[in-house]
């Protein structure tokens, strides 16, 4: 019994069922039930998914935040407004400028600094301050996390979904067909990938995307999602591919082949259920990475286009006012390192209870 | 891992957070107060001041500047390469070197004296002052100068178009051989004449800035400015390394000119640096004596108040303005032009600049006498919707275009909100620098507004008024009228304008008329304002040696440091 509680997820033997349950009869559980029990018990991990949870739930009320507790829209500049806190009127940005002194001499009031967090003081305006154009950084905090989020799940999705078509081909039909996607991706992987979705991005900001039936305007969240779910399709691919490989091999696949099912059938039926796990867990981390991938772009002028808010251009805003106004970057930054460690966190704890023997690493 | 440890990590992580909300709260608690430094402080302005150390000489005065173009004559169309080599090429002509509207006027600098010209306007003739010589010893000659003009040619120079109306510059422009017949010099006699094909009331102005330099007739017809070449005026390049440094010395071979001096410290050495508070802090560091570069505006309050004495401000001649693309939706339509002119609070957008500018509402800047204040447009936002409804363009998509980078990129994001006030549909484009003005100066762009600025070549209302809004000077491409403002009685009156030879009062009224006239008779544009620079010193400079040049800005030639 000390040898098998030291093992926890890592095998779950029927022994060891049985014992957990007070020796009651032993019932045959699938993998995804046992994966769930797991997963369950593993409270660090639960807890990062609710906090990831609740973020997506915060960004997915940011209109009605907007609309009723800031009583502002995410884009509203407010540059010589004023707002009330306790009977005091303050200005968003502070007034000045130059005016000429009595004997000619200029007279310089520095201006423009934003108003620093209000904290629910000046009835829900402010709340975590203003930006440098007057607009209300909680506001734009969610909406940028609508679209970050937005983002790093979209681009997730079209990484997995081209990765594991991909994989499939070349894991499946080996020879040409695999040496020619792995050629491809190894030229992609050629790339320094940032540089490459800087260069996309940047390219792509003043014509927008052709895409025959449609443009893509400069400004659509499509462009970044695309360029960032597609240049790290290899990155999905090549542990998929593998793993693929080692499946393409196994006795129930020859089985399957044997006994006449279809090429598609196998991949859908055989294959594919057993990499399930691996695309899962893959998926939460990579949603994780793309949006640091898109925080990165978007500060750099080559992701989100404003005035549209995401994480990265509200840090990149808020880098220019370190001095005076540091929170203006601090606040989105904590929201992104909030949002990546919670689904890393859950992603390893989901790997673990999935598949204790794996070791998938992105 | 097992349990405990990630545990353990797990309240690290937490504690972190904590720690993290805490600097946060603690950084931006305060409220509206918490940035304002309410004081207001003076500066010194232009400067001129007198100081017991003037024209005294000291070793050497390091300099923090912004990356120049180029340090080539013939090429450099920056402030940050011009402030040098001003004092480094000299031509025929120059400005007189003094604050205030004197620096605008325009003085002998190899010539002898100021030119004869023909009743006509179109005949210039110069004598060189004797036995002139370049730094390396060799004397200048007359055909010097003819060979400099067309060297910028020669090297696709962007001065060029200053010359066009010289006899032969326009074959010779295509051709580039033969050279250009409208310059005919005479190395004994040591004369130079130019012909012009037509009269050109900123002549004397254009032969004054650094394109205008007479450089040695053998000068290759390539960017020479990692090279140096040699130098008429009292210093010389010794040597440069793009984005990292350069030195300029004295030139040995200088003869004091009148209105020329010789100049204080015995050596600049430039350290090149790109960013802004990085070049503060060269300055704060004492590894600097100077900052070339504009103080962040979120640095502005603090440098005010702890170094108010090393921190002076000088007015640029500078305009920021929306253009307004006059044969593009809406703004074809003079209501939607007015409506942006009533929309805009240009008291709100000082603030985006951090302050450092003043409202305007005048295309040409306060410091030029045919400026006469306008005072037309009131915010209103209820008149600009009103005029938006009139000009049936409401509901309208508009493009705004603008650069990457502040104040640009705040400002258009301002525009746009506002645009979306009044009645339209906007939204913003941001560009980088390196594309920006030859995406909206191309005509297939079809830019709709944007954000733009101008600081003069050379102090004269045609730099502005006939470069800036001329519809005869639209071009397809490179277009420096971006908003294709054309209206004939104002392009007629420009022609006219621009072959007095002289600014007499008559003339700058007609001046002010058609700066009037393209800010409310046709609202071509929307300017807003005149922003404001600053120059700030070591502690070891003395600040009554300061002046800032109508031209050139800081002249740091006449620096002087503290005994």
């Amino acid at each position: 019994m000390a040898d098998t509680q030291t093992t926890e997820f890592t095998l779950d033997t029927a022994s060891v069922l049985a014992s957990e349950e007070g020796g009651a009869e032993i019932v045959g559980r699938s993998p995804w039930a046992l994966a769930w029990r797991r997963l369950r018990r593993n409270y660090v991990a639960l807890a990062f998914l609710v906090l990831f949870v609740l973020i997506l739930i915060s960004c997915a009320l940011a209109p009605v935040y907007a609309h009723h507790v800031a009583h502002t829209g995410p884009n509203t500049n407010h540059v010589a407004d004023t707002f009330t806190k306790n009977g005091k009127e303050i200005d968003v940005l502070k007034a000045g400028g130059i005016t000429k002194g009595a004997n000619g001499e200029t007279i310089l009031v520095p201006a423009g600094a934003p108003v620093g967090p209000q904290w629910f003081s000046a009835g829900g305006k402010y709340v975590l301050g203003a930006d440098l154009n007057g607009r209300d950084v909680a506001v734009r905090l969610l909406y940028g996390g609508i679209n970050s989020l937005k983002i790093g799940i979209g681009s997730a999705i079209i990484s997995i979904v081209f990765a594991v078509i991909l994989a499939l081909l070349a894991g499946y039909f080996g020879g040409w067909a695999d040496w020619l996607i792995t050629r491809v991706f190894d030229v992609i992987w050629a790339f320094p990938v940032f540089l490459l979705a800087i260069a996309l991005g940047t390219a792509l900001q003043v014509g927008g995307l052709q895409l025959g039936f449609t443009t893509l305007q400069g400004n659509s969240l499509w462009i970044p999602t695309m360029i960032i779910g597609i240049v790290l399709i290899p990155y999905v691919a090549r542990p998929v591919r593998g793993q693929i490989l080692s499946l393409r091999e196994k006795e129930f696949i020859e089985a399957s082949i044997a006994q006449g099912a279809s090429t598609f059938r196998v991949m859908t039926s055989e294959i594919l259920p057993n990499i399930a796990s691996t695309l899962l867990v893959l998926f939460t981390l990579i949603v994780a990475n793309n949006i640091l991938f898109e925080t990165g772009l978007s500060f750099l002028g080559a992701g989100v286009r404003d005035p549209e808010p995401s994480w990265g251009n509200i840090i990149q805003q808020g880098a220019t006012r370190l001095a005076t106004a540091p929170t203006l970057a601090l606040i989105p930054g904590i929201a992104i390192v909030l949002t990546v460690l919670s689904l890393n966190i859950f992603g390893d704890g989901l790997r673990d209870a999935l598949d204790p023997r794996a070791k998938v690493k992105i | 891992m097992t349990r405990k440890p990630r545990w353990v990590w797990l309240l690290s992580v937490c504690a972190l957070a904590a720690g993290l909300s805490l600097f946060a709260a603690g950084c931006g608690g305060g409220g509206g107060s918490k940035s304002g430094n309410s004081s207001s402080t003076s500066s010194s302005g232009e400067g001129g001041t007198a100081s017991q150390n003037q024209g005294k000489t000291f070793a050497s005065f390091r300099v923090t500047w912004d990356a120049p173009d180029y340090f080539d004559p013939g090429l450099s169309y920056t402030v940050t390469g011009w402030q040098i080599i001003q004092h480094v090429y000299l031509g025929l002509l120059g400005y007189k070197e003094t604050a205030g509207p004197g620096g605008a006027t325009v003085i002998p600098a190899l010539a002898q004296s100021l030119p004869t010209v023909s009743a006509d306007g179109k005949d210039y003739k110069f004598t060189l002052r004797p036995n002139l010589k370049f730094s390396d010893g060799t004397p200048v000659k007359a055909s010097d100068f003819k060979a400099s003009i067309e060297r910028l040619y020669k090297v696709d120079s962007p001065g060029v178009g200053f010359f066009d109306q010289i006899v032969g510059a326009d074959t010779f422009s295509k051709t580039k051989k033969g050279g250009i017949s409208g310059l005919v010099v005479d190395d004994n006699a040591r004369t130079v004449e130019i012909k012009l094909a037509t009269p050109r009331g900123d002549f004397l102005n254009i032969l004054g800035i650094p394109f205008a330099a007479i450089l040695p007739a053998g000068t290759p017809p390539s960017d020479q400015s990692t090279k140096g070449l040699p130098a008429t005026g009292p210093y010389m390049q010794q040597s440069y390394k793009p984005n990292r440094s350069f030195v300029f010395v004295r030139n040995p071979n200088y003869t004091e000119i009148p209105g020329i001096p010789k100049g204080n410290p015995d050596k600049l050495l430039g350290t090149i640096v790109s960013e802004d508070t990085a070049a503060l802090q060269t300055v704060l560091n004492g590894k600097s004596d100077y900052d070339f570069r504009t103080i962040p505006t979120d640095r502005l309050a603090e440098v005010q108040s702890k170094f108010k004495d090393q921190l002076h401000l000088y007015t640029p001649a500078n305009t920021y303005y929306f253009a307004m693309n006059t044969r593009t939706p809406p703004f074809d339509k003079l209501e939607a032009r007015q409506a942006v002119n009533y929309a805009i609070d240009r008291a709100a957008i000082v603030r985006l600049f951090g302050g450092l500018g003043v409202t305007t509402q005048n295309f040409l800047p306060p410091t030029y006498p045919q400026y006469k204040k306008i005072d037309t447009y009131t915010h209103d936002l209820a008149k600009a919707k009103q005029l938006v409804k009139q000009s049936g363009t409401a509901g309208m998509k508009i493009t705004v275009w603008g650069l990457n980078e502040a104040p640009s990129q705040p400002t258009v994001e301002y525009l746009a909100d506002v645009l979306n006030k009044i009645g339209w549909k906007a939204t913003p484009k941001l560009l980088a620098h390196d594309v920006y003005f030859t995406t909206i100066g191309n005509q297939a762009t079809k830019a709709q507004i944007m954000y733009t600025d101008w600081y003069q070549d050379y102090p004269h209302p045609l730099d502005w008024i006939d470069v800036l809004l001329n519809g005869n000077r639209i071009t397809e491409t490179h277009n420096n009228n971006v908003g294709n403002a054309k209206f004939a009685a104002a392009d007629q009156l420009i022609e006219k304008l621009k072959k007095e030879p002289e600014l007499t009062d008559p003339i700058n009224n007609q001046w002010a008329t058609l700066d009037h006239d393209y800010v409310v008779k046709y609202s071509a544009v929307a300017p807003y304002l005149n922003i404001e620079g600053t120059d700030f010193f070591s502690k070891d400079i003395d600040a009554g040696c300061y002046y800032n040049h109508v031209l050139f800005q800081f002249d740091w030639t006449a620096i002087c440091k503290k005994s």
